[in-house]
């Protein structure tokens, strides 16, 4: 699963956010995650991917950044 | 001390009885047991263990995303609110009164979220401890949540008395109301401890009921020879109370009336009861209240159906009431729903007001064989007609040595 099909998952099943809701240009301020709910579904990518995200780099606003951000530290991690 | 009067308006219950008041103190009356032998715990480790839970779903009251941030405590406290501000007719579109106090009895909190997080980092070796475990394991989450779901903004206090929390909590909200500190005010408590650890770590305190030949249904029997000791139960409990003035003004019905609540403290042992110190709770409650012990028709005993802690009582409400002992009817109906520790004070609140309304005394199940010790009229068996009931009190006596008496009068 990709990281924004992942992301996409978690905010339709765990926080009950409406599909149509869910876009790359969503932010997640949009999709009513305060800043707790965000550390919450960080915790889940986490969990899913194997990584670790470092705090001073979970900046993302949208979808989009955060899928990327997942993306570059799953290559960063190597196989 | 006179002040304004105090009115119970609505009851909410998550009990191990269900939900609906009505058919709660049915089955009281009847002295249908709640408790069971339940397997609890991990294969390897866990034990047959006598418990009266619940089979609890949040449903509608609460939405999934929500109940992320809400331990099981919380949500039970969250549902019986629902459920007693339905009962009251206070709540509108979801919403209660927005300036509402809130005053919930909690006494550990997310038990079973702190359980996870230790097995997280002793099971697992692991420090990854999920973000919401300090927000879900504070014994305040129940009082915040309840006034977060529905828009009360009041004072929202937390008080943890160990088993007196929730008599507590409702005796503060009944002294704000009735010294004019606010109109409506949202009260109860709320337990769900028995997580395996939890559980195991009670049994270790050696005060729990072994199962009795009768049935695990039987098992705990406060006031009787065969006592072996408490049952653990979970749950929620809420009471709106409300001015006179209030309650009035919007054609409320009441339930009951508050009139007295007292406290003291034992300053004598940890977990070992005092006589003296439950004495002058009862005394306190009944100064309070204005009224002499023969006005009382009804106590809701602590007795958890120990060896040593249901004779105090009986000696306690002895000393209080002097001859008038004699001629009032007590009951524990704990021997029912078990011991809910911060929740048990509302819930047992909550019955007494049903009993005052229904004219009609919860019994003692299972008190077969009295005990000398305990030679008051105990109720045993099933409910009894009291028609001419007016007063009721209802104990709850904490490890700790902190004793609550709560005054309850028909309205």
């Amino acid at each position: 699963m990709t990281p924004y099909a992942f992301l996409a998952q978690v905010l339709r099943e765990k926080y009950d956010v409406a599909q149509e809701a869910i876009s790359l240009e969503a932010t997640l301020d949009e999709l009513g995650l305060d800043s707790l709910t965000v550390v919450e579904l960080l915790f889940d990518v986490e969990d899913e991917f194997g990584i670790e995200v470092p705090e001073e780099r979970a900046t993302f606003q949208t979808l989009a950044e955060a899928a990327a951000l997942v993306d570059e530290l799953i290559q960063a991690k190597g196989p | 001390m006179r002040g304004r009067r105090v009115l119970l308006t609505g009851l909410g219950f998550v009990s191990p009885h269900g939900e609906d008041p009505a058919a709660i103190f049915e089955k009281i009356c009847l002295g249908e047991s709640a408790v069971r032998m339940i397997r609890s715990g991990t294969p390897e480790l866990g034990a047959d263990v006598l418990l009266a839970s619940i089979d609890f779903e949040p449903g509608d009251r609460i939405n999934k995303a929500d109940r992320i941030f809400m331990a099981r405590a919380a949500q039970m406290a969250v549902v019986a609110t629902g459920n007693a501000l339905e009962d009251s007719g206070l709540l509108i579109e979801g919403r209660g009164p927005e300036e509402a106090e809130v005053r919930m009895g909690c006494g550990l909190g997310g038990a079973e979220i702190l359980q996870q997080a230790y097995s997280t980092y002793f099971a697992q070796h692991s420090r990854r401890v999920r973000p919401t475990t300090v927000p879900l394991i504070m014994a305040s989450g129940p009082a915040s949540q309840v006034g977060m779901c529905f828009g009360m903004r009041g004072p929202a206090h937390t008080y943890s008395v160990a088993c007196a929390s929730s008599s507590v909590a409702i005796g503060e909200a009944f002294r704000s109301i009735r010294d004019g500190y606010t109109d409506v005010a949202i009260a109860g408590g709320a337990e769900a401890m028995l997580n395996d650890g939890s559980v195991a770590a009670w049994q270790a305190v050696g005060v729990i009921a072994k199962e009795h030949a009768d049935g695990a249904e039987a098992s705990c029997r406060p006031f009787d020879l065969e006592r072996t000791g408490l049952v653990l139960g979970e749950g929620a409990c809420t009471l709106i109370l409300e001015s006179e003035e209030r309650a009035t003004a919007r054609g409320a019905e009441f339930v009951a009336e508050i009139v007295g609540f007292g406290a003291s403290s034992d300053a004598y042992k940890l977990t070992e009861p005092s006589v003296d110190g439950q004495e002058r709770a009862i005394r306190n409650a009944l100064e309070d209240a204005e009224l002499p012990a023969d006005a009382v028709g009804y106590i809701n005993a602590h007795a958890t159906g120990t060896p040593a802690g249901d004779p105090v009582e009986i000696e306690a409400i002895k000393r209080a009431f002097g001859a008038a002992a004699q001629g009032v009817a007590v009951s524990s109906t704990k021997s029912m729903h078990g011991h809910l520790v911060g929740a048990s004070g509302a819930l047992e609140c909550a019955i007494t007001a049903l009993a005052l309304h229904e004219r009609c005394l919860p019994p003692t199940a299972h008190l077969t064989a009295p005990d000398p010790a305990c030679d008051l009229d105990c109720v045993a068996g099933v409910g009894r007609d009291a028609p001419e009931l007016e007063v009721a009190l209802s104990n709850s006596f904490a490890f700790g040595g902190s004793n609550a008496t709560l005054v309850l009068r028909r309205a």
